[in-house]
Protein backbone atom coordinates (compact mmCIF):
# COMPACT_ATOMS: atom_id res chain seq x y z
CA UNK A 1 0.00 0.00 0.00
CA UNK A 2 2.72 2.30 0.37
CA UNK A 3 5.07 1.48 -2.75
CA UNK A 4 1.69 2.38 -4.03
CA UNK A 5 1.11 5.84 -2.46
CA UNK A 6 4.85 6.51 -3.20
CA UNK A 7 4.37 5.93 -6.53
CA UNK A 8 0.99 7.33 -7.81
CA UNK A 9 3.03 10.90 -5.35
CA UNK A 10 6.36 10.62 -7.57
CA UNK A 11 4.34 9.89 -10.93
CA UNK A 12 1.73 13.29 -9.93
CA UNK A 13 4.88 15.00 -9.34
CA UNK A 14 6.62 14.07 -12.65
CA UNK A 15 3.14 14.98 -14.62
CA UNK A 16 2.50 18.39 -12.89
CA UNK A 17 6.31 19.27 -13.34
CA UNK A 18 7.13 21.46 -15.43
CA UNK A 19 11.26 22.74 -16.05
CA UNK A 20 12.03 25.27 -13.70
CA UNK A 21 14.88 26.43 -15.60
CA UNK A 22 12.93 26.51 -19.01
CA UNK A 23 10.61 28.55 -16.63
CA UNK A 24 13.48 31.11 -16.02
CA UNK A 25 14.43 31.12 -19.65
CA UNK A 26 11.23 32.19 -21.29
CA UNK A 27 11.37 34.94 -18.84
CA UNK A 28 14.40 36.13 -18.85
CA UNK A 29 14.74 36.11 -22.52
CA UNK A 30 11.31 35.88 -23.67
CA UNK A 31 12.65 32.64 -26.10
CA UNK A 32 12.14 28.84 -25.01
CA UNK A 33 12.34 26.45 -27.73
CA UNK A 34 12.12 22.85 -27.47
CA UNK A 35 11.32 23.67 -23.62
CA UNK A 36 9.56 21.72 -21.33
CA UNK A 37 6.56 24.46 -20.33
CA UNK A 38 4.04 22.14 -18.95
CA UNK A 39 1.03 22.59 -16.36
CA UNK A 40 3.61 26.07 -15.99
CA UNK A 41 1.03 29.18 -15.56
CA UNK A 42 1.91 31.51 -17.64
CA UNK A 43 -0.91 34.12 -17.30
CA UNK A 44 -0.40 37.76 -17.95
CA UNK A 45 3.10 37.13 -19.27
CA UNK A 46 4.54 39.14 -22.11
CA UNK A 47 5.42 37.10 -24.13
CA UNK A 48 5.19 39.41 -27.49
CA UNK A 49 7.42 37.93 -30.46
CA UNK A 50 8.65 34.84 -27.93
CA UNK A 51 10.26 31.95 -29.74
CA UNK A 52 7.92 28.96 -28.38
CA UNK A 53 8.83 26.38 -30.97
CA UNK A 54 8.28 22.70 -30.56
CA UNK A 55 7.40 23.73 -26.71
CA UNK A 56 5.76 21.42 -24.70
CA UNK A 57 3.28 23.55 -23.17
CA UNK A 58 0.17 21.12 -22.71
CA UNK A 59 -2.01 22.10 -19.66
CA UNK A 60 -0.17 25.25 -19.51
CA UNK A 61 -2.07 28.54 -18.62
CA UNK A 62 -1.58 31.32 -21.24
CA UNK A 63 -4.79 33.10 -20.12
CA UNK A 64 -4.13 37.19 -20.19
CA UNK A 65 -0.90 36.70 -22.07
CA UNK A 66 0.20 39.57 -24.74
CA UNK A 67 1.75 36.99 -26.78
CA UNK A 68 1.94 39.09 -30.56
CA UNK A 69 3.50 37.62 -33.14
CA UNK A 70 4.56 34.94 -31.08
CA UNK A 71 5.57 31.52 -32.81
CA UNK A 72 4.27 28.31 -31.25
CA UNK A 73 5.06 26.53 -34.33
CA UNK A 74 4.48 22.34 -33.49
CA UNK A 75 4.30 22.67 -30.00
CA UNK A 76 2.40 20.98 -27.92
CA UNK A 77 -0.58 22.75 -26.51
CA UNK A 78 -2.88 19.77 -25.30
CA UNK A 79 -5.64 21.28 -23.08
CA UNK A 80 -3.74 25.01 -22.47
CA UNK A 81 -5.70 27.79 -21.94
CA UNK A 82 -5.34 31.39 -23.65
CA UNK A 83 -8.19 33.02 -22.70
CA UNK A 84 -8.55 36.74 -23.61
CA UNK A 85 -4.82 36.18 -24.93
CA UNK A 86 -3.70 38.96 -26.96
CA UNK A 87 -2.48 36.41 -30.13
CA UNK A 88 -2.33 38.63 -32.95
CA UNK A 89 0.03 37.39 -35.90
CA UNK A 90 0.90 34.43 -33.76
CA UNK A 91 2.10 30.94 -35.43
CA UNK A 92 0.30 28.06 -34.33
CA UNK A 93 1.36 26.10 -37.53
CA UNK A 94 1.71 22.42 -37.10
CA UNK A 95 1.17 22.58 -33.16
CA UNK A 96 -1.01 20.25 -31.63
CA UNK A 97 -3.97 22.12 -30.47
CA UNK A 98 -6.21 19.70 -28.46
CA UNK A 99 -8.40 20.44 -26.48
CA UNK A 100 -7.86 24.42 -26.05
CA UNK A 101 -9.32 27.10 -24.34
CA UNK A 102 -9.41 30.13 -26.80
CA UNK A 103 -12.44 31.91 -25.12
CA UNK A 104 -12.76 35.70 -25.97
CA UNK A 105 -8.65 35.43 -27.55
CA UNK A 106 -7.66 38.12 -29.65
CA UNK A 107 -6.30 35.76 -32.59
CA UNK A 108 -6.53 38.47 -35.56
CA UNK A 109 -3.87 37.22 -38.50
CA UNK A 110 -3.55 33.80 -36.82
CA UNK A 111 -1.81 31.18 -38.67
CA UNK A 112 -3.56 27.35 -37.86
CA UNK A 113 -2.18 25.80 -40.60
CA UNK A 114 -1.64 22.11 -40.70
CA UNK A 115 -2.18 22.40 -36.68
CA UNK A 116 -4.15 19.31 -35.32
CA UNK A 117 -7.57 20.88 -33.64
CA UNK A 118 -9.39 18.91 -31.73
CA UNK A 119 -12.33 20.07 -29.59
CA UNK A 120 -10.92 23.67 -28.95
CA UNK A 121 -13.31 26.87 -27.78
CA UNK A 122 -12.95 29.61 -30.52
CA UNK A 123 -16.18 30.92 -28.98
CA UNK A 124 -16.14 34.94 -28.54
CA UNK A 125 -12.78 35.23 -30.39
CA UNK A 126 -11.84 37.25 -32.88
CA UNK A 127 -10.61 35.85 -35.94
CA UNK A 128 -10.50 38.20 -38.41
CA UNK A 129 -7.90 37.36 -40.91
CA UNK A 130 -6.91 33.78 -39.42
CA UNK A 131 -5.69 31.40 -41.82
CA UNK A 132 -6.92 27.66 -41.66
CA UNK A 133 -5.52 24.80 -43.93
CA UNK A 134 -5.20 21.31 -43.33
CA UNK A 135 -7.65 21.01 -39.82
CA UNK A 136 -10.71 19.45 -38.64
CA UNK A 137 -13.12 21.87 -37.16
CA UNK A 138 -15.81 19.71 -36.33
CA UNK A 139 -15.65 19.32 -33.25
CA UNK A 140 -14.75 22.37 -32.23
CA UNK A 141 -17.06 25.62 -31.16
CA UNK A 142 -17.11 28.86 -32.64
CA UNK A 143 -20.23 30.74 -31.08
CA UNK A 144 -19.83 34.33 -31.05
CA UNK A 145 -16.68 34.04 -32.94
CA UNK A 146 -15.28 37.44 -35.33
CA UNK A 147 -15.05 35.26 -38.75
CA UNK A 148 -14.23 38.54 -40.82
CA UNK A 149 -12.34 37.77 -43.31
CA UNK A 150 -11.42 34.95 -41.90
CA UNK A 151 -9.24 32.14 -44.52
CA UNK A 152 -10.60 28.55 -44.46
CA UNK A 153 -9.03 26.90 -47.03
CA UNK A 154 -10.59 23.85 -49.33
CA UNK A 155 -8.42 21.64 -47.00
CA UNK A 156 -10.55 22.55 -43.91
CA UNK A 157 -13.62 20.14 -42.57
CA UNK A 158 -16.11 21.61 -40.59
CA UNK A 159 -16.23 25.32 -41.54
CA UNK A 160 -18.46 27.12 -39.25
CA UNK A 161 -20.89 29.10 -40.82
CA UNK B 1 -37.79 63.66 -61.11
CA UNK B 2 -40.53 61.46 -59.02
CA UNK B 3 -37.61 58.28 -58.75
CA UNK B 4 -35.04 61.08 -58.40
CA UNK B 5 -36.58 62.55 -55.20
CA UNK B 6 -36.95 58.95 -53.88
CA UNK B 7 -33.44 57.57 -55.18
CA UNK B 8 -31.76 60.74 -53.12
CA UNK B 9 -34.26 59.79 -50.28
CA UNK B 10 -33.33 56.46 -49.96
CA UNK B 11 -29.61 57.26 -50.32
CA UNK B 12 -29.98 59.60 -47.67
CA UNK B 13 -32.12 56.65 -45.50
CA UNK B 14 -28.95 54.46 -46.27
CA UNK B 15 -25.90 56.89 -44.99
CA UNK B 16 -28.02 58.36 -41.96
CA UNK B 17 -26.30 56.00 -39.27
CA UNK B 18 -23.26 55.89 -40.96
CA UNK B 19 -20.12 57.62 -39.39
CA UNK B 20 -18.36 60.95 -40.58
CA UNK B 21 -14.88 61.07 -40.38
CA UNK B 22 -12.79 63.80 -40.03
CA UNK B 23 -9.30 63.78 -41.18
CA UNK B 24 -7.54 66.79 -39.92
CA UNK B 25 -6.79 67.27 -36.08
CA UNK B 26 -7.27 71.27 -36.05
CA UNK B 27 -10.55 70.61 -37.84
CA UNK B 28 -11.80 67.71 -35.69
CA UNK B 29 -11.13 70.16 -32.54
CA UNK B 30 -12.94 73.22 -33.97
CA UNK B 31 -15.85 70.53 -34.69
CA UNK B 32 -15.98 69.46 -31.18
CA UNK B 33 -15.87 73.06 -29.80
CA UNK B 34 -18.94 73.84 -31.93
CA UNK B 35 -20.82 71.20 -31.25
CA UNK B 36 -19.91 70.71 -27.59
CA UNK B 37 -18.24 67.02 -28.10
CA UNK B 38 -15.45 64.92 -27.43
CA UNK B 39 -13.02 63.82 -30.13
CA UNK B 40 -12.88 59.46 -30.89
CA UNK B 41 -9.22 60.17 -32.91
CA UNK B 42 -8.72 56.69 -34.63
CA UNK B 43 -5.12 55.69 -35.11
CA UNK B 44 -5.27 52.69 -37.51
CA UNK B 45 -4.09 51.37 -40.73
CA UNK B 46 -5.51 49.77 -44.15
CA UNK B 47 -3.35 46.82 -43.77
CA UNK B 48 -4.96 46.46 -40.18
CA UNK B 49 -7.76 43.76 -40.52
CA UNK B 50 -9.02 44.94 -37.17
CA UNK B 51 -9.07 48.37 -38.15
CA UNK B 52 -10.95 47.33 -41.44
CA UNK B 53 -13.30 45.18 -39.28
CA UNK B 54 -13.92 48.54 -36.98
CA UNK B 55 -14.61 50.43 -39.91
CA UNK B 56 -16.45 47.74 -42.45
CA UNK B 57 -18.65 46.22 -39.85
CA UNK B 58 -18.91 47.07 -36.13
CA UNK B 59 -19.39 51.25 -37.02
CA UNK B 60 -22.30 50.39 -39.21
CA UNK B 61 -23.85 49.03 -36.03
CA UNK B 62 -26.78 51.24 -35.37
CA UNK B 63 -26.70 51.82 -31.98
CA UNK B 64 -23.06 52.07 -31.80
CA UNK B 65 -22.63 54.51 -34.78
CA UNK B 66 -25.96 56.57 -32.90
CA UNK B 67 -23.90 56.30 -29.54
CA UNK B 68 -20.17 57.90 -30.84
CA UNK B 69 -21.87 60.45 -32.93
CA UNK B 70 -24.19 61.68 -30.13
CA UNK B 71 -21.38 62.08 -28.13
CA UNK B 72 -17.54 62.32 -30.13
CA UNK B 73 -16.44 64.09 -33.94
CA UNK B 74 -14.71 61.37 -35.01
CA UNK B 75 -11.45 62.07 -36.58
CA UNK B 76 -10.09 58.90 -38.64
CA UNK B 77 -6.02 59.28 -39.05
CA UNK B 78 -3.66 56.58 -41.11
CA UNK B 79 -0.71 55.46 -40.04
CA UNK B 80 0.85 55.53 -43.62
CA UNK B 81 -0.22 58.78 -44.11
CA UNK B 82 -0.72 60.86 -41.15
CA UNK B 83 1.80 61.66 -38.32
CA UNK B 84 -0.04 60.95 -34.81
CA UNK B 85 -0.66 64.53 -33.29
CA UNK B 86 2.37 65.30 -30.53
CA UNK B 87 2.28 64.03 -27.36
CA UNK B 88 0.23 60.95 -27.87
CA UNK B 89 1.63 57.06 -28.06
CA UNK B 90 -0.09 53.98 -29.22
CA UNK B 91 0.98 50.40 -28.28
CA UNK B 92 -0.57 49.38 -31.19
CA UNK B 93 -3.44 49.16 -34.04
CA UNK B 94 -5.89 50.07 -34.00
CA UNK B 95 -6.08 52.78 -31.00
CA UNK B 96 -8.72 55.04 -29.64
CA UNK B 97 -8.08 57.77 -28.20
CA UNK B 98 -10.76 60.15 -26.35
CA UNK B 99 -9.78 63.45 -25.96
CA UNK B 100 -11.64 66.92 -24.89
CA UNK B 101 -12.32 69.79 -27.00
CA UNK B 102 -9.18 71.03 -26.09
CA UNK B 103 -7.53 68.27 -27.69
CA UNK B 104 -5.93 66.57 -24.10
CA UNK B 105 -6.15 63.02 -23.84
CA UNK B 106 -8.77 61.69 -21.60
CA UNK B 107 -8.93 57.63 -22.24
CA UNK B 108 -7.11 55.45 -24.78
CA UNK B 109 -8.98 51.94 -26.03
CA UNK B 110 -6.78 50.00 -27.31
CA UNK B 111 -8.26 46.80 -30.06
CA UNK B 112 -11.81 46.48 -31.38
CA UNK B 113 -14.09 44.74 -30.54
CA UNK B 114 -17.89 43.57 -32.17
CA UNK B 115 -19.91 46.37 -31.80
CA UNK B 116 -21.81 45.51 -28.52
CA UNK B 117 -18.62 44.99 -26.86
CA UNK B 118 -17.08 48.38 -28.35
CA UNK B 119 -20.44 50.32 -27.19
CA UNK B 120 -19.90 49.16 -23.38
CA UNK B 121 -16.24 49.82 -23.35
CA UNK B 122 -17.62 53.56 -24.63
CA UNK B 123 -20.38 53.55 -21.92
CA UNK B 124 -18.06 52.63 -19.56
CA UNK B 125 -15.61 55.67 -20.28
CA UNK B 126 -18.37 58.30 -19.27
Amino acid sequence: MKIVFVAVLIWGTLLSAFDAKDLQQLKEDGDCALCDLSYADLSGLDLVMADLRDANLSHANLSNTHAHKADFTNADLSDALFVDANLKGASFVGAILKHVNFYEAKLWKVDFSRSKIERCNFDESALGSAIFDKNDLRDSTFKGAILYKTVFHKTVLGIPK
Amino acid sequence: MRYLIIMILLGLSLTAGELRFEHDFKTALQKAKEQKKEVMMIYSAVWCPECSYMKEVAFKDKALSEYIQTHYVVLSLDIEKDKLPEGFDYPGLPTFFFLDDNGKEQHKVIGGDKAGKFLKRLEALR
